[in-house]
């Protein structure tokens, strides 16, 4: 494997970790309150966390631009304020990859919740506990099996992504070209050695990664 | 009354409303009624998990609800010990940690004491390090009590505790149970749908039938003085009948039923006056029907009042009883299906009176065991 390999390798694992940590701070809190709590608005914030699970990548990519490009509704206020634009970074990686895996970790963590007897909840409450003390000590310990099989999918899709990742961070080498990126190249250029070396790598991980959620999928019940 | 409780509340759901007001002092109060009368929802209220629309909540002289005042506590400021169907223990903690789980508040040595007292009390000091999938029905159902003990309630709430037993273990729960409440002293509110456990248990009975309270009485005056037909059916009471008054008085009331005279006392306390040919309903409990023995001579009608006639149609054994089903030696349809009156002997009288080679019988009921039932 070539310098370059090596580096989109690398990449890939940095963003997809980086993309997991930013699912689950983001992730598990709203997989929470869907499952449980009543809010206004609640139908929309359903629906706008899965749509990237539908939509091709290419729309949620635009979406991302339309939001945090240099003239985007968050970006053109955070390039005044800094001067900084988050396209063609490798951060620009991260984010599309959380927002393409939020989908997977949410409808798991959710489902986990909700399988969680309500009862256990309301009996922590009686006993003195407030809500969110009953959902760290009760709800989420019960629903743990579930929300990392959701963290583990989220990981898989998150080093998979390809179309949202090109849209917002572009396919830099060595900065925002990751392994799913590096293998369209390759297959372009006529790196066969590349493409099959890199193609062999990610199905190895993803192939791992799903014989790791599906037993933690297994002990959830 | 410090230690008592009393709750006026209305919950209306779809297709449900709840209105209920009923008091109970010290002791154990049974909420009873069949499944879908609002028990369980009463409780819930109680506990400050479900919000009523309308109505009051008072217990040990402080206001948990009042809808008026805009009160309404949150379940963790009640400190009422609620012991839910099934026990809801903490499945990932263990037995100790399930019952100091409510001690978090309190210093680490007084909550590993009083979290080893109530295990020792309860009878499950041993089995501390168990998870709740490693223990028996009946353990779990005494460490979700003492889970709920443990913090010093004012009021311990139990939701049907013993239902998800077998029914063995049930019987033998239900002994235990009954001693561990005395014991505690706590004031109880226990839900049911079993009159046998309503009535081992509870002091005082609160009978539900949707979402309403129909009758609240200690447990005798349910048993003996039914307030209507319809709790008579709730508790299960057998051989409610049909008859009309031919003169009622303070003391004694006459009646005719499938071509019978008989004389029923008045009920004690409030007397109950229908018009001579008003339809009247009473029971008669099957335990309180006298066969009379043939060898002793023929029956005479001045020792055994309200004298019948009749055959046994059909029977049924159910262990230690039998319960006979008697048609009378009259014409015209019986007044249940089949028969007239439902009698039940214990097994010895069967096997002596040869009840099985013997079917035609004369049998009694004194006066006192004709119970009338106000319309």
């Amino acid at each position: 494997m070539t310098p370059e390999t090596w580096s989109a390798l690398a990449l890939s694992i940095r963003v997809a970790a980086l993309a997991t940590i930013l699912n689950a701070l983001i992730g598990i809190p709203i997989a929470y309150a869907l499952a449980r709590r009543r809010f206004r608005g609640k139908a929309l914030v359903d629906l706008v966390v899965t749509l990237p699970l539908v939509l091709p990548p290419t729309v949620t990519g635009y979406y991302l631009i339309v939001l945090l490009g240099r003239r985007g509704w968050l970006g053109a206020p955070l390039h005044a304020a800094t001067g900084w634009t988050i396209t063609f970074t490798w951060w620009a990686a991260v984010v599309a990859a959380t927002v393409m895996a939020l989908p997977l970790l949410v409808r798991t963590a959710r489902a986990a919740i909700e399988s969680v007897d309500r009862d256990l909840e309301r009996a922590a409450w009686t006993l003195g506990r407030p809500e969110w003390r009953t959902a760290l000590e009760v709800t989420l310990p019960l629903a743990r099996n579930g929300i990392l099989a959701g963290l583990v999918l989220a990981f898989a899709r998150a080093l998979g992504e390809f179309g949202a990742t090109l849209m917002l961070a572009g396919n830099i080498p060595g900065r925002t070209a990751t392994v799913p990126l590096t293998i369209y190249t390759a297959v372009q250029t006529g790196e066969d050695a590349t493409a099959w070396a890199l193609v062999g790598v990610l199905t190895a991980l993803s192939c791992l990664v799903l014989i790791a959620a599906n037993r933690l999928g297994a002990r959830a019940t | 009354m410090s230690e008592g409780l009393s709750v006026s509340i209305v919950k209306r759901l779809p297709g449900f409303a709840l209105d209920v007001a009923w008091s109970a002092g010290g002791g154990v109060a049974v909420l009873f009624g069949p499944s879908g009368a609002g028990k369980t929802l009463t409780l819930q209220c109680l506990a400050g998990l479900v919000r009523p629309d309308a109505g009051r909540i008072v217990v040990g002289g402080r206001v948990f609800f009042d809808a008026e005042a805009g009160i309404d506590l949150a379940p963790q400021r009640r400190r009422l010990g609620y012991v839910f169907q099934g026990g809801a223990l903490f499945p990932h903690l263990s037995v100790v940690d399930n019952v100091a789980f409510g001690l978090r508040d309190r210093p680490g040595g007084e909550r590993r004491r009083r979290a080893a007292a109530v295990l020792e009390r309860l009878g499950l000091a041993g089995l501390e390090a168990r998870r709740p999938g490693e223990l028996s029905g009946g353990q779990r159902q005494r460490v979700a009590l003492g889970r709920a003990l443990a913090i010093e309630p004012a009021v311990v709430l139990l939701d049907e505790p013993l239902s998800a037993l077998d029914a063995p273990l049930r019987r033998a729960l239900r002994e235990d149970l009954r001693v561990v409440l005395r014991e505690w002293g706590i004031p109880v509110v226990l839900v049911t749908h079993d009159f046998a456990e309503a009535y081992r248990l509870g002091d005082r009975i609160v009978v539900y039938a949707q979402g309403r309270v129909v009758q609240a009485a200690a447990r005798e005056e349910l048993l003996w003085q039914p307030a209507s037909e319809a709790v008579a059916r709730i508790v299960g009471i057998r051989n409610v009948l049909h008859g009309t008054v031919v003169k009622a008085t303070p003391d004694r009331i006459q009646l005719r039923w499938r071509g019978q005279l008989l004389e029923a006392v008045n009920r004690p306390g409030h007397a109950y006056l229908p018009p001579p040919g008003a339809p009247i309903a009473f029971f008669i409990r099957p335990e309180y029907v006298r066969l009379i023995r043939k060898d002793r001579g023929a029956a005479d009608p001045a020792h055994h009042m309200n004298l019948m006639r009749g055959e046994v149609v059909a029977e049924e054994d159910y262990g230690t009883t039998w319960t006979l089903r008697l048609r009378l030696d009259e014409p015209g349809p019986p007044a249940q299906a089949d028969h007239d009156l439902e009698v039940e002997v214990p097994h010895l009288v069967y096997e002596i009176l040869e009840i099985a080679h013997d079917r035609r019988w004369e049998f009694s009921i004194h006066r006192g065991s004709i119970h009338v039932l106000p319309a």
